[in-house]
């Protein structure tokens, strides 16, 4: 169990990087991220289900300027790692532990948020010992507080995949034998509700003009193909 | 050209490198600095390279992709005036600051609020279907128009200098934007009628019900317009369908006994 939460802690840090330090290839969007953690944890399959389910919700929060928006990169992660490890723990599976876990997961993506403001708040610091290296007429001492800011990035990304996998840890075991049941009857349903929330905010918050009559236009003509076919 | 093809490569490779230490008070500043500097090391020594990098470590602040144009533009920029040749009106700095914010408001709303959710939407259709392979997909579909952007802008910036901003306008940037915009409603449209039309079947419950969720998605959407916090509508539902579930499971226990 160790060497996988460490795994989970490696693919976090390398996608936590990439959500805004470096490259922005979004290998840190969770359509990617969580099949490559459940890949590496041997269940890909959790991690599509997963990614599917919250690829869309934060996708209309766009990292514009200096907003912030949650950190969906471990919220994915964490509830791969958190499903695959509970599972085997509770000796449970399917649709029902995997959609707890991430019910947890996503109320505890808000600490990301706070965690990834306090490392954009903290590299202010590194201005101060960016202009002192350059009175110094350090050029290498510029460069290196330039990517000592990966530090406080790495953290952030890394102490919210903690915080959730410690949350996770402790609630699940309480909460599983409580809710099996009763998510059953409507986990399907939660199933397909998480990505239409993602759609419909990406909806209301898209600046495009006659944005819903496109929509349904394109919802009724899909359906109504696939019904006729 | 004093700046070799070999140093243009190693700064377009520490572009990748840009926000490392993003910060709220010169957001790219200290980075774009640092993507430069091979640069300006070619170009200036002693006093005036510091005095030089001191000017760039100021604030700065555009869109991701599009800041190897901008880079581009202002190596060459730096380049004439470093061999005297350059234009007496213009400096660079002025330059760097009226292009920064009209570039990140085009890349914002193409890559973020465009071609992000266009290629979320074709990769979901394969993960849905259970496909594997549909990681790699999106990431594959997103990477082809940023890497293009990053490298073809790149160089464009630098042939060009100041220029470069035609090659933005000429190739209408905003409207591919808006574009790229509607193809992505249009796909989560299909996506979500396809994700409700399987649902359905595995339910074995009439297709046409599907018609009915673009009720609470459009009244979801206008919410969500309002302010409303994604968090907040997550909770919502998901406590809704919840205790629907639960009553329906009473319902069905009720009257089979």
């Amino acid at each position: 169990m160790t060497g996988s939460l460490a795994f989970g802690a490696l693919i976090s840090l390398v996608c936590g990087l990439d959500r805004v330090a470096i490259l922005q290839i979004m290998i840190s969007r969770p359509i990617v991220a969580a099949p490559l953690t459940a890949m590496a944890l041997g269940e890909p399959l959790v991690g599509v289900q997963i990614g599917v389910m919250v690829e869309l919700l934060w996708l209309a929060r766009l990292p514009v300027g200096a907003a912030v928006p949650p950190d969906d990169t471990q919220v994915a992660i964490a509830s791969s790692v958190l499903a695959i490890l509970l599972g085997q723990e509770l000796n449970a599976s399917g649709i029902e532990l995997l959609l707890l876990c991430l019910l947890v997961a996503i109320p505890l993506g808000k600490i990301g948020q706070y965690f990834d403001h306090y490392a954009r708040q903290y590299n202010v610091r590194l201005i101060d010992r960016v202009d002192t290296a350059l009175d110094r007429g350090s050029l290498l001492g510029a460069e290196f507080q330039h990517l000592r800011g990966l530090t406080s990035f790495s953290l952030a990304a890394v102490g919210t995949y903690v915080a959730i996998v410690l949350g996770g840890f402790v609630a699940i075991p309480f909460l599983w034998p409580l809710l099996n049941q009763s998510l059953s009857h409507s986990s399907a349903w939660i199933q397909l509700a998480l990505p239409l929330v993602g759609v419909a905010v990406i909806l209301g918050t898209i600046n495009v003009s006659r944005a819903i009559t496109l929509f349904c236009a394109s919802f009724c003509m899909s359906f109504l193909l696939m019904w006729l076919v | 050209m004093v700046i070799s093809w070999k140093t243009r490569l190693y700064i377009w490779f520490r572009l990748l490198l840009l926000q490392a230490s993003w910060n709220f008070e010169r957001l790219q500043g200290v980075g774009f600095f640092y993507a430069l500097l091979p640069g300006l090391r070619k170009l200036y020594k002693g006093e005036e390279l510091l005095a030089v990098s001191r000017k760039y470590v100021g604030y700065f602040n555009t869109h991701v992709y599009l800041a190897p144009m901008v880079a581009g533009a202002v190596l060459k920029l730096e380049e004439d005036k470093a061999s005297g040749e350059a234009d007496p009106t213009v400096q660079v700095d002025d330059f760097k600051e009226m292009v920064a914010a009209p570039y990140a408001a085009i890349g914002d709303a193409l890559f973020w609020g465009g071609l992000r959710p266009l290629a979320a939407g074709v990769s979901l259709f394969f993960a849905i279907k259970g496909i594997l392979w549909a990681p790699l997909i999106f990431v594959v579909t997103y990477n082809l128009v940023p890497t293009w952007f990053r490298t073809v802008f790149f160089v464009r910036g630098y042939r060009q200098g100041m220029e470069s901003v035609e090659f933005i306008q000429k190739n209408r940037l905003p409207d591919w934007a808006i574009h790229t915009k509607e193809t992505a409603i249009v796909l989560l449209g299909g996506l979500s009628a396809f994700m409700v039309f399987s649902h359905l079947n595995q339910q074995q419950l009439p297709s046409w019900l599907g018609l009915l969720t673009l009720v609470p998605m459009v009244m979801l959407g206008l919410v969500a317009r309002k302010g409303m916090s994604t968090l907040f509508l997550v909770t919502v539902t998901v406590v809704t369908i919840f205790l629907l579930g639960l009553f329906w499971a009473d319902m069905v226990y009720l009257i089979a006994s």
